[in-house]
């Protein structure tokens, strides 16, 4: 027989245990530490359209833990049975046809799924939730590992985590590990974050925390580092010799929707740019990690962003527009203004639209804009990132009444996943005519696939301790330190302008003077 | 065998595609001799191209020389009953996309000693075979070791062992944590099949994790010399797993694809017992096997260890 690795996959473990040699190479050993999982907030809108249906897709999928429990925390009163059937009817709803609950997987999920009706500031709840814990490692055998999911609205984050610390939840008894992803957002400006991070980190340490931002588990957006990192060329290009600027867009088409309440107090440069679009310009502008361990990353990320000098106040006005949308048509359809929102302000002064123009200030990028936007009501939902890069240093070829564009790389995020590139060629005939061309390439149709939802590589990421498509905290600090000015300078501002673009048009004039060249949506 | 109006074809084709660019992630080339295997081939293969933008060339070895088929610039099919074998390496040469590996997939038996398949595989980046797909016995699974033995540098993958993924899964999971400790004192493996190369390849695979040599037609040793018997029975549908069972002194560990065919149940009973778990088996398609193949299985140590591992249990057995 040929001889293998067994004696050195026979050493011991941490826990006194003989490592599994059947473990190794196996192609779906993506998460085997058995688990409980504990989503707070599991009543809530995220929960049931995302969290739910992921956790199902991965046992579906065979990727979950086989010894794994879920456990539901949350106002709603329920019993188990009660939520076992709740969950049922949300899958029923959120599952395509072919993944509904049904037959062993779902008998054997509803089985390993429990709640505790709970209010957060009541210490007895937690007690009650430590008493579950401990009985699902001893009914299912999840080892005591505990991942706590915070899905509830921010406000209640410090008081959950506290209540986690005095019911001894912090750590687990039993030798198993403890992990805490927190959802977005992490704070609501500087101060805030800095809040809930004191509050955090007195209980967790950095390595045990897990800041979740979906856009990082979208396929494209993983992408953005095989593009740069497993080619050879672009890396030597992707600097500010040949790169006149990069445009990062993420558009949607709707408005607030039920969001209301919650987006009145946030808007856009809360809501995308600080953490989704500032995510992705790091991912762009980042140098090469030494490895692709998660704090290399995320190091690199941090550094990158560290070279962004955020605008002093009184040049908010020159490197930044804001935009609210009043009434207009999209799809052939008229919508309402914002402040005709439900929960809106008659008289708001949120922006629904942030343009922000940023410069990093290191070797690669120096004198190259970032021009970053992100908007409600726009035409179309669309997030990419544009690479313009400079114009030929000299002309010879071509008629003289075309115009030579500058090359564009385009990565495009949503809703069509995938990478298109500008190029100039010669128009067939007798002329020297020459014309834009596209190249395009789709994952939809590259890969003839749907990329898996976000949700289900970030859970099964922070089930098996993977940090990469987290967001650190310094990074998280980094980017409220950069948009900081433009808050401050903004809520204390009232733009009579407001609303200064109609739903469906391209946004404000204001943005325009800020940079005239932004690509169409 | 005349490739110029094949040309022409693809080149006509081409032109009325217009100026949509065109991905291209390998050239697939398809070996087979059944017509009723052809049939299967040509809508598996469309499927995994349809995910991997590829240029198929499908050797048919069931028609003659005069028979080809253009579709699209990307879909190339051939017949080459009388073709010669170097004639067809020519032809692949030809007509597969310029910088883009090439995978044959050799439906058809005589790995070792087919002339076609050695002039094939000689361009071919990776080789997908099947070794339980033309009958349930383990002919073409001998075959297959012998030739992965005599030739250990052609990159290779089965099917028949990418099928086992879960089960390797839900075996895995038995032994995680302290119950990796019974490894070492496992005396008895029990697995019911419907083909016998899953079946040998499952325990290959365990002997080669386990360092288990083979010492008879039933049996095999671990590396403190105990015996461990073996029992192969073939129960329940063509290339799918029904059980396995691995017994130890103290405990039995048996995971079983329940009525539905959709899962499997694992039990553990004894010193390790453990409440009843559940996984999915999540068969997947040929297609997928296929891009499994192409994606993970090239020359896997893992697969190299566990077939060889079968090889030499099959020559206790044979012998």
């Amino acid at each position: 027989m040929p001889d293998e690795t067994v004696a050195a996959r026979a050493a011991t473990t941490g826990d006194g245990a003989a490592a599994n040699p059947l473990r190794e190479g196996l192609s779906e050993d993506r998460i085997t530490n058995p688990c409980s999982a504990v989503f707070f907030g599991a009543s809530g809108d995220l929960f049931k359209r995302m969290l739910l249906p992921a956790l199902y897709r991965m046992r579906l999928r065979g990727t979950l833990p086989t010894d794994f429990a879920l456990v539901g925390f949350s106002r709603t009163a329920f019993d188990d049975d009660g939520f076992r059937e709740y969950c049922r009817q949300q899958l029923e709803l959120f599952m395509p046809s072919g993944a509904k609950p049904q037959g062993t997987l779902w008998e054997d999920f509803a089985r390993r799924t429990s709640y505790v009706t709970a209010d957060f500031n009541d210490t007895s709840h937690f007690a009650a939730l430590k008493d579950r814990l401990a009985q699902n490692d001893r009914d299912f055998g999840t080892a005591g590992n505990h991942l706590f999911y915070l899905s509830t609205p921010p406000p209640v984050f410090p008081e959950i985590i506290t209540q986690l610390k005095k019911a001894g939840l912090d750590k687990s008894q039993n030798g198993g590990w403890t992990r805490i992803v927190v959802e977005k957002p992490f704070g609501t400006d500087l101060a805030s974050a800095r809040t809930l991070q004191a509050a955090i980190e007195a209980v967790f340490p950095e390595n045990e925390i897990y800041r979740i931002d979906h856009y990082l588990g979208k396929e494209p957006v993983q992408d953005i580092i095989a593009l740069r990192f497993a080619n050879t060329i672009f890396e030597p290009i992707w600097n500010r010799n040949y790169i006149s600027n990069v445009q990062i867009t993420s558009a949607e088409s709707l408005g607030v929707e039920e969001r209301g309440g919650y987006y009145d107090h946030a808007g856009a440069l809360r809501d995308m740019i600080q953490n989704h679009v500032i995510n992705l310009l790091a991912l762009v502008a980042m140098e090469a990690p030494i490895s692709s361990d998660a704090d290399d990353i995320r190091s690199e990320k941090y550094k990158v962003l560290s070279a962004i000098e955020p605008p002093a106040h009184n040049d908010v006005w020159s490197v930044s527009a804001r935009g609210q949308y009043g009434p207009g048509t999209i799809d052939g359809s008229a919508v309402k203004g914002y402040r005709q929102e439900q929960d809106v302000a008659p008289e708001s002064n949120t922006e629904t639209f942030a343009a922000v123009k940023l410069y990093i200030e290191n070797w690669r990028w120096a004198g190259v804009p970032f021009y970053l936007r992100s908007g409600k009501r726009l035409p179309r939902k669309l997030s990419e990132i544009a690479v313009t890069f400079k114009p030929i240093p000299h002309r010879f070829y071509g008629e003289s009444t075309d115009r030579i564009e500058s090359n564009v790389l385009v990565i495009k995020i949503e809703p069509d996943e995938g990478i298109s590139m500008r190029f100039e060629a010669k128009v067939p005939g007798p002329k020297d005519h020459i014309r834009s061309v596209f190249m395009d390439f789709n994952y939809g149709t590259g890969f003839g696939v749907q990329s898996p939802p976000a949700y289900e590589r970030l859970i099964g990421d922070a089930m098996l301790g993977d940090q990469t498509l987290f967001t650190r905290w310094d990074a998280v600090e980094r980017a409220w330190e950069i948009v900081t000015p433009m808050l401050e300078v903004w809520q204390n501002t009232k733009d009579f302008s407001f609303p200064n673009y109609a739903a469906g048009s391209q946004g404000p004039e204001s943005a325009k003077k800020l940079f005239s060249d932004w690509r169409h949506l | 065998m005349n490739l110029a109006p094949v040309l022409d074809e693809m080149e006509e084709s081409f032109r009325e595609r217009g100026c949509d660019a065109n991905v291209a992630t390998m050239t697939i080339v398809v070996f087979f001799e059944d017509p009723a295997i052809g049939e299967l081939a040509r809508e598996r293969i469309r499927r995994l191209a349809s995910k991997h933008p590829s240029r198929v060339v499908l050797l048919d070895g069931t028609q003659g020389d005069a028979m080809h088929r253009v579709e699209d610039c990307t879909w190339i099919e051939l017949g080459v009953k009388e073709s010669a074998p170097e004639m067809m390496r020519a032809a692949v040469a030809t007509l597969r996309a310029a910088d883009a590996p090439v995978v044959l997939l050799w439906i058809a038996r005589g790995i070792g000693s087919d002339p076609r398949f050695s002039a094939l595989s000689a361009d071919a980046q990776t080789v997908v075979y099947n070794s339980s797909l033309l009958d349930t016995g383990h002919d073409a699974l001998c075959e297959l070791a012998a030739y992965v033995e005599r030739n250990p540098d052609v990159v290779i993958a089965d099917i028949a062992y990418l099928r086992l993924a879960p089960w390797q899964e839900s075996v895995a999971i038995f032994f995680d944590g302290k119950a990796s400790l019974e490894l070492q004192d496992l005396e008895r493996v029990e697995i019911a099949c419907g083909s016998e190369p899953e079946a040998f390849y499952l325990l290959g695979w365990l002997a080669s994790r386990l360092q288990w040599t083979s010492e008879s037609a039933d049996a095999l040793t671990n590396r403190a010399g105990k015996h461990i018997t073996f029992e192969i029975d073939r129960q329940g549908e063509p290339r799918r797993i029904a059980r396995i069972a691995l017994s130890s002194s103290q405990s039995r560990f048996v995971a079983e694809i329940d009525k539905s065919q959709e899962t499997i149940s694992l039990q553990v009973t004894g010193s390790n017992e453990h409440g009843s778990r559940y996984r999915a088996i999540e068969n997947p398609g040929i297609a997928a096997l296929v891009e499994r193949a192409i994606l993970w299985g090239q020359n896997d140590r893992i697969f190299r260890a566990a077939l060889a591992a079968a090889g030499e249990i099959l020559a206790h057995t044979k012998g």
